[in-house]
């Protein structure tokens, strides 16, 4: 490293970066962005090690000091393996991206320990909690952040929390909305949505509330909920005209433009209504789903209890 | 223990003996995570909790009377702190300093955190607080020493403990007998 060319002031760019590895390592870079000011090169997994290697001993990019390695669930496409490296003479930081092969099932990416050391206990971190293998890693047992004997990796999205499954949350607010699953319900709150156990949390949420609903009206309290339903029944009754502005909101497409202050203040409300209602209907949907099932497990079982019991009476018959 | 672990001592002695050991309390500090932070403020001058008789100069565990863990216990820590609590000499003591090390607190559903340090070693005295003050700290030592006055060596050392107090959840305190 004594006859590093590379200095601050003739650092490569990010494009530079990238075409001077696209030429030594050919098809194996498949893309370069910046993003939030991080340069990331997309590299094939079979390239990995070549492009660790390249980034360390091409003088020109000279990234002598390996800063980090972490894993990334994609989801269906499997799991993402992310390397920032530094250069100390020239200052850029580089992040390479690939893809692990073999998917959800057995995900592996090449070990770059022969290149940086300092990998070594990233990519142990990495196999802990989402259960990467890394060939050509000196040793990935025994675990280095679980307890020995952990089942399972913990980082991966569809990773099960086992005191979940076992007792309901204790404390007096629940963390997240549960779907019949147990898995968490996405959803953007709104301000003063969650209050705490206190008067004085209820009052700030009221106020919080009251002052930002016209952009972004929160989800509505049980009671003007009902109240709404209500409300749709009585344009179903044939007196539109008496339900007035009321109706207006319910029947969102349905208004006219003279209700038209009222429709911008309550077809949001309208809209969470919809999406309520929707989340509902999944719900049962899901619920009717696994009745069903459990209903044809229990018939199966009858069945079965059936055949046994046809069978001993005809031993009894037998034996009459 | 010798003489201790088998004779009830007659009242006066037991008051006499309790009173001196109730105030020379060598500590030992197991800090985890922030209430560590608390435990030190409580140490330091404005709250001082030396004025008590707590000495936070336990050279080991060997040499501790009153274990203080404050903070995130995981699953991975936990075996350390049973070896810890085993390697003190009774009569020892327990204090769970905040929310983590009573329940789990806010990590209660992590795949590391253990749901208290009770499942682990014996707690004598939980103080609630995430993290809690200073103050509730001298507190909790305040309540431990209330039951160190009233217990008997005796029934410590044979393993017969009283129930655990936890601050604010328990009756208020009735300080008599020596306070």
């Amino acid at each position: 490293m004594s006859e590093v060319l590379a200095r601050q002031h003739r650092a490569l760019t990010p494009e530079e970066t990238e075409e001077l590895l696209r030429d030594r390592l050919g098809d194996h870079v498949q893309r370069g962005m910046v993003e939030y000011g991080v340069f990331t090169l997309w590299i094939a997994p079979d390239g990995w090690l070549d492009a660790a290697r390249r980034c360390h001993d091409e003088r020109l990019l000279a990234y002598d000091m390996f800063d980090s390695l972490f894993g990334v669930d994609a989801r269906e496409d499997g799991f993402d393996i992310v390397a920032i490296l530094y250069s100390t003479s020239t200052g850029n930081r580089i992040a390479l991206r690939t893809r692990c092969a073999g998917g959800r099932e057995a995900p592996t990416c090449p070990s770059i320990t022969e290149v940086y050391r300092g990998a070594e206990w990233m990519e142990r971190e990495t196999y802990d909690m989402f259960g990467i293998d890394f060939p050509g890693h000196p040793s990935l047992e025994p675990r280095i952040l679980t307890v020995e004997n952990f089942e399972g990796w913990p980082l991966r999205k569809d990773f099960r929390l086992a005191s979940r499954v076992a007792k309901p949350w204790p404390g007096v607010k629940e963390p997240a909305e549960l779907d019949e699953d147990g898995n968490p319900i996405q959803r953007v709150p709104g301000l003063g949505d969650a209050p705490g156990p206190y008067d004085l949390d209820k009052a700030m949420a009221e106020q919080a509330k009251a002052v930002n609903a016209p952009p972004a009206p929160a989800v509505e309290e049980p009671d003007g909920d009902a109240g709404e339903q209500e409300t749709t029944e009585t344009p179903a009754g044939g007196e539109p005209d008496r339900g007035g502005p009321e109706a207006g909101a319910t029947t969102a497409d349905a208004t006219t433009a003279d209700d038209a202050a009222d429709d911008d203040g309550e077809d949001p409300a309208a809209r969470a209504k919809a999406r309520a209602e929707a989340r509902r209907k999944k719900q049962a949907e899901a619920r009717a789903a696994k009745a069903k099932e459990r209903a044809e497990k229990a018939k199966q079982a009858r069945e079965a209890a059936d055949d046994g019991g046809s069978a001993t009476s005809e031993d009894g018959e037998e034996d009459a | 223990m010798g003489l201790m672990d088998q004779v009830e001592l007659p009242k006066p002695v037991k008051y006499v003996f309790n009173w001196g050991r109730k105030y020379s309390l060598w500590c030992y500090n197991f800090g985890l995570a922030c209430c560590a932070i608390e435990f030190i403020a409580a140490s330091t001058s404005r709250h001082d909790f030396i004025r008590h008789g707590v000495i936070p100069f336990a050279h080991g565990p060997r040499q501790a009377d009153l274990l203080v863990v404050s903070g995130t216990l995981t699953d991975k820590m936990a075996p350390a702190v049973k070896r810890l609590y085993e390697e003190m000499p009774e009569p020892k003591y327990v204090i769970s300093f905040g929310s983590c090390a009573n329940c789990g607190g806010p990590y209660w559903d992590s795949y590391s955190v253990t749901k208290g340090v009770d499942q682990v070693i014996p707690v004598d005295v939980y103080v609630p607080g995430c993290p809690p003050r200073p103050e509730a700290l001298l507190d909790g030592i305040i309540a431990l020493q209330h039951r160190i006055q009233n217990e008997s060596l005796k029934d410590r050392i044979a393993g017969r403990r009283l129930d655990p107090v936890t601050l604010g959840a328990d009756a208020p305190l009735a300080l008599e007998g020596g306070q």
